[in-house]
């Protein structure tokens, strides 16, 4: 008898604990986003209120920025927004290889694209972020979100001899690891002030390097990016250790072989 | 029926009586006294007779044709029992001519050979081993010399000290674990060249396995030595005690030395600098003696050296430290068919830091303008447990080990130049070793004269890492993926002996064994071989490596006499080394990668002869040869020493001990110019002179040392960077025990 009561008080406090372990005390539909975004930037229209938010601050080369719609502090879904990034250089204005927004597969409470900013903010100008974003009742919002854009080693151009500009953005690793590190680059060229179209089926020779000065210095496993489509490249650097390498890109468009760019960066220990 | 019970009675008495029930008698070989309390075994370990205080027991020797003896303080011994044979002789397991040591040439001593050695408390281990024959020693400076049985070093030998697994902690190989046990503090010195012993110490690579003295139930003794060292100001300080309570139940032993030497200088007169080092050591030792006559012992050394320069490397080493400790349960002897005889639970930590600080960078080829930092470290935790097993009416032994080990090692570089960033590097990260083995070892007497014994071993080891980014660094170098699995690992040995006469035996063995690489060569990441000049990487899908020895030996040993002669040849396959790396662009750095490169083999062979001219004089000579040579690259291994000897004339009178020795090595121009950067050795002969004297009846004993007494400039084939060895040297010691 008693061991039946034992045993019965052990089943008990078995059960309860196991519901409690079952529970989820939070509402998964009110958390938090998953995604650790800064903001950018945010202006009003309407009753609406539009943040454009990032992973960091905004640099040159390859940004991924999230955009979200509220009114009365609630989320509200859009049908579509369009974007048009814009450096207003005072006696000239330009774009930027961009894409437009889609629905972010990380956090679908939020739009997201990449933009790949080619220059700098500063004295030779300033960039802004144009939206029109058409809402499910057909409301249209427009306006724009001045951004900061910080200069980084992540991004590097090269003319041939026709002055064709090509831009070689270093889209990641972001922060290279030691250890084998996917390698991906994009490469837009310039045919219009407002039309940056990326270059495929081109060829990218890689060599990276490290100078550990006393003249001693040595390269690495890699193997030289290839051709994914839609101006993506991918290849990988096997780093041995961290510390400042560098890595030349060789870009042959058609049959014109460009001069040799370099990125210069920081291999962090992990 | 009283006529049928009176020639029952009849029979037995008759039977018994003209059965080979004979007494025998157990002698010390090296004082003619006589062992008390040896216990007579069986060959299946039952204890059968003990010998009383002067040294005899009776056995029918029809019943047992092979007994093994053992005694506390000697060597276990196995015996064929002939016709006539009247006397045993044992040898003890740490010989004690105030301080020579014996050497046993193998575990079970069939072929004991004694190789006297000099030694004293003062001298370093690893000069200790440097004089073994067969043995010799990889040097990086004073300090710290790598061993190295029949030209197979670090991986390819089994290092252990009382059977743990200790693993080196330095990437640069400047702390072999022969470091952490003090010449003072050894008990027995088990040297496995062959690898026959497969069973107990497992994969069947050679193996030195330092024992060290435990705690005994002894009354109250204590040893306190000194010595004093010109032109390094070398200064050594030793004490060891051992003392139990009345009943010897609780028995505890304390040793400690400290140890410090200057630069030395060589042969020419020149100082080598970063040659200094210190070194302390400390060992306790507990023994508990359970009413069922089971034994408890616990031990722990640490082990701590701080400055100690390298002058054949890029830097030193700051701080070596070892802990390492281990339980131990003995179980009382039984006549159990199966039965577990000891239990033992280990740990063992060892780190070691290391710079260039007191370099001068600047003008280094390798690597210059920059300093390096180093940090290493290894953990490991094992246990073994062996014992005895019958099935039908045949037993064996049997042994279990296993153990986990933990690596890590990292650089940091840190250049002058204030434009170039802080580089960092792991050598090891959270690298993983498992093994564990099961052993067995047999013995069959085919005939009066002929013993077979025969051993197997299986092991199932794996090596990975904790890290995937550090795995990812490999799977880039190689371009596939990682997915470390256990692997299988057999080794086997035959060892016949045939014993013709009491005094002459042959024996051969055969041993089949295999190697995965070890943590280094699998995991390892820019590791600098000072041998070739390369920086190594490793290589996580290695083939095992494996192996065919065969050893040969015949031996004749009377009570003044003793000669032997020991013929070998080892084929590797798939033998593990490094391949040049290609395509990597470097300037001022070389990098190899670990490959099984092919086949290789090591032939050679070692004689010895020790002859007592008389109460007060014996000679000694010892003579080793290595024919090396990677089939591969056709051309000689690296680091092969050459012909090489030792000759002792020992003189003894009354309280007098004076010894001459002459260490010769043949010139070397066998080099592996392909494989390494090593050059040519000239020939040399040095000569040491060492007068011992006892005083107060024996409690003092002094000893004047004076080591290559012609000052001759000279460096061995071993030696790393041709650092050379130390010129004339005096020392002064003291030893005093109560």
């Amino acid at each position: 008898m008693t061991f039946l009561r034992w045993a019965g008080t052990l089943t008990a406090f078995a059960l309860l604990v196991f519901t409690l372990a079952s529970c989820d005390v939070t509402n998964s539909s009110d958390s938090e986003p998953e995604l650790d975004l800064v903001t950018i930037g945010s202006v009003t229209s309407d009753d609406y209120k539009i943040s454009l938010e990032s992973e960091s601050t905004l640099e040159t080369g390859a940004n991924q920025l999230y955009w979200k719609i509220e009114r009365g502090g609630d989320l509200v879904t859009p049908e579509l927004i369009t974007i048009t990034p814009m450096m207003d250089m005072g006696n000239m204005m330009h774009s930027t290889p961009y894409q437009q927004p889609e629905v972010a597969p990380e956090d679908d409470r939020y739009y997201s694209n990449m933009a790949i900013f080619i220059m700098a903010s500063g004295s030779m100008g300033s960039w802004a972020i144009e939206f029109e974003i058409t809402l499910l009742n057909q409301e249209i919002l427009t306006g724009e979100i001045p951004v900061e854009v910080d200069s980084s080693w992540r991004l590097t151009s090269v003319r041939d001899d026709n002055d064709k500009i090509y831009f070689i953005t270093w889209l990641h690793p972001k922060q290279p690891v030691t250890g084998n590190n996917t390698l991906g680059f994009m490469v837009h060229t310039r045919e219009s002030m407002m039309s940056f179209p990326p270059v495929e089926n081109a060829e990218l020779e890689i060599y990276p390097y490290m100078d550990m000065g006393g003249g001693s210095g040595h390269s690495t496993e890699f193997t030289s990016p290839e051709a994914e489509g839609s101006g993506y490249y991918e290849g990988s650097i096997n780093y041995s250790m961290s510390g400042t390498w560098t890595t030349s890109v060789t870009l042959t468009a058609g049959d014109i072989t460009l001069p040799e760019v370099m990125f210069e960066y920081s291999v962090q220990a992990q | 029926m009283k006529f049928l019970l009176a020639n029952l009675l009849f029979l037995i008495w008759a039977s018994s009586a003209f059965a080979q029930v004979s007494a025998l008698r157990v002698l010390d070989r090296t004082t003619g006294e006589p062992v008390i309390q040896a216990h007579i075994k069986s060959d299946e370990q039952t204890v059968i007779a003990t010998t009383g205080t002067d040294g005899y027991f009776t056995i029918n020797r029809d019943d047992y044709p092979v007994i093994i003896v053992t005694a506390v303080g000697y060597q276990s011994r196995e015996f064929v029992l002939r016709a006539g044979m009247e006397t045993l002789y044992m040898n003890p397991e740490i010989y004690r001519i105030e301080t020579g040591l014996l050497v046993l040439a193998n575990r079970e001593g069939e072929n004991n050979v004694q190789a006297y050695q000099q030694q004293h408390h003062a001298q370093n281990m690893d000069q200790f081993l440097d004089k073994i024959d067969g043995l010799s020693t990889n040097k990086r400076g004073a300090f710290a010399w790598e061993p190295v049985i029949r030209g197979e070093s670090d991986q390819r030998m089994n290092l252990m000290i009382d059977g743990m697994q200790v693993f080196k902690a330095c990437v640069d190989k400047m702390d072999p674990i022969t470091s952490y046990v003090e010449t003072s503090n050894l008990s027995e010195l088990h040297i496995d060249k062959s690898g026959s012993d497969v069973a107990s110490s497992g994969g069947g690579s050679s193996s030195i396995n330092l024992v060290t003295r435990g705690a005994e139930p002894e009354s109250f003794s204590m040893n306190v030595s000194t010595g004093y060292r010109l032109p390094d100001n070398y200064r050594s300080l030793s004490v060891a005690g051992n003392t139990s309570d009345r009943t010897g139940r609780h028995a505890v032993r304390f040793s400690g030395s400290y140890k410090k030497a200057d630069d030395f200088v060589s042969g020419n007169g020149s100082q080598i600098d970063n040659s200094q080092y210190e070194k302390l050591n400390l060992n306790v030792s507990y023994r508990h003696r359970l009413p069922s006559n089971h034994t408890i012992e616990a031990n722990y050394i640490t082990d701590k050296a701080y400055d100690v320069g390298y002058p054949a490397l890029l830097m030193d080493a700051t701080k070596a430290l070892a802990d390492i400790g281990q339980l131990r349960f003995n179980f009382a002897p039984t006549d159990k068919s199966w039965r577990v005889e000891t239990v033992q639970i280990y740990a063992n930590a060892i780190r070691h830091t290391m710079d260039d600080y007191s370099r001068d960078v600047e003008n280094r080829e390798v690597m210059g303008g920059m300093h390096m930092p180093m940090f290493g470290e290894t953990f490991t935790a094992g246990t073994r447990v062996n014992g005895q097993a019958g099935i039908s009416r045949h037993s064996f032994e049997w042994f279990l080990d296993g153990y986990y080990s933990r690596a890590y090692g990292d650089m940091e570089m840190n250049s002058h130049d204030p434009n170039i960033e802080d580089m960092f590097i792991y050598n090891l990260q959270d690298v993983n070793t498992w093994q564990g083995n099961i052993g067995m070892k047999h013995r069959f007497m085919i005939s009066d004269d002929l013993l077979l014994k025969a051993e197997q071993n299986i092991a199932l080891k794996n090596l990975d890492t904790g890290s995937e980014r550090f795995a990812s660094f490999f799977e880039g170098l190689y371009n596939r993926g990682l997915n470390t699995r256990p692997n299988i690992l057999l080794s086997a040995s035959g060892n016949l002996l045939w014993m013709p006469f009491d005094d002459w035996s042959f024996s051969g063995s055969l041993v089949y064994s295999e190697r995965m690489g070890n943590h280094m060569e699998r995991f390892g990441h820019y590791i600098y071989n000072y041998t070739d000049g390369y920086f190594y990487d490793g290589n996580p899908w290695l083939k095992t490596e494996r192996a065919i020895n065969t050893d040969l030996n015949t031996t004749w040993e009377t009570d003044s006499h003793s000669i032997s002669l020991s013929l070998f040849h080892k084929q590797y396959f798939n033998y593990i080394d490094g391949i040049l790396s290609e395509g990597t662009g470097n300037i001022g750095l070389d990098f190899k990668r670990y490959a099984n490169v092919g086949d290789a083999t090591i032939t050679g062979g070692e004689f010895r002869s020790l002859n007592r001219l008389g109460p007060r004089l014996s000679i000694e000579n010892r003579v080793s040869y290595l024919y090396a040579r990677n089939q591969t690259l056709d051309e000689p291994l690296p680091l092969i020493p050459p012909l090489k000897g030792f000759s002792t004339m020992h003189l003894h009178h009354k309280g007098n001990r004076l010894m001459g020795e002459v260490e010769w090595a043949a010139a070397q121009h066998r080099i592996a110019e392909t494989a390494s950067i090593e050059d040519a050795t000239r020939a040399f002969a040095v000569l040491n002179l060492t007068w011992e004297r006892d005083w107060l009846n024996g409690s003092l004993t002094s000893i004047l040392q004076a080591n290559n007494l012609l000052d001759r400039h000279y460096h061995t084939h071993t030696s790393i960077g041709n650092i050379p060895e130390a010129g004339r040297s005096v020392m002064v010691s003291l030893s005093y025990a109560f």
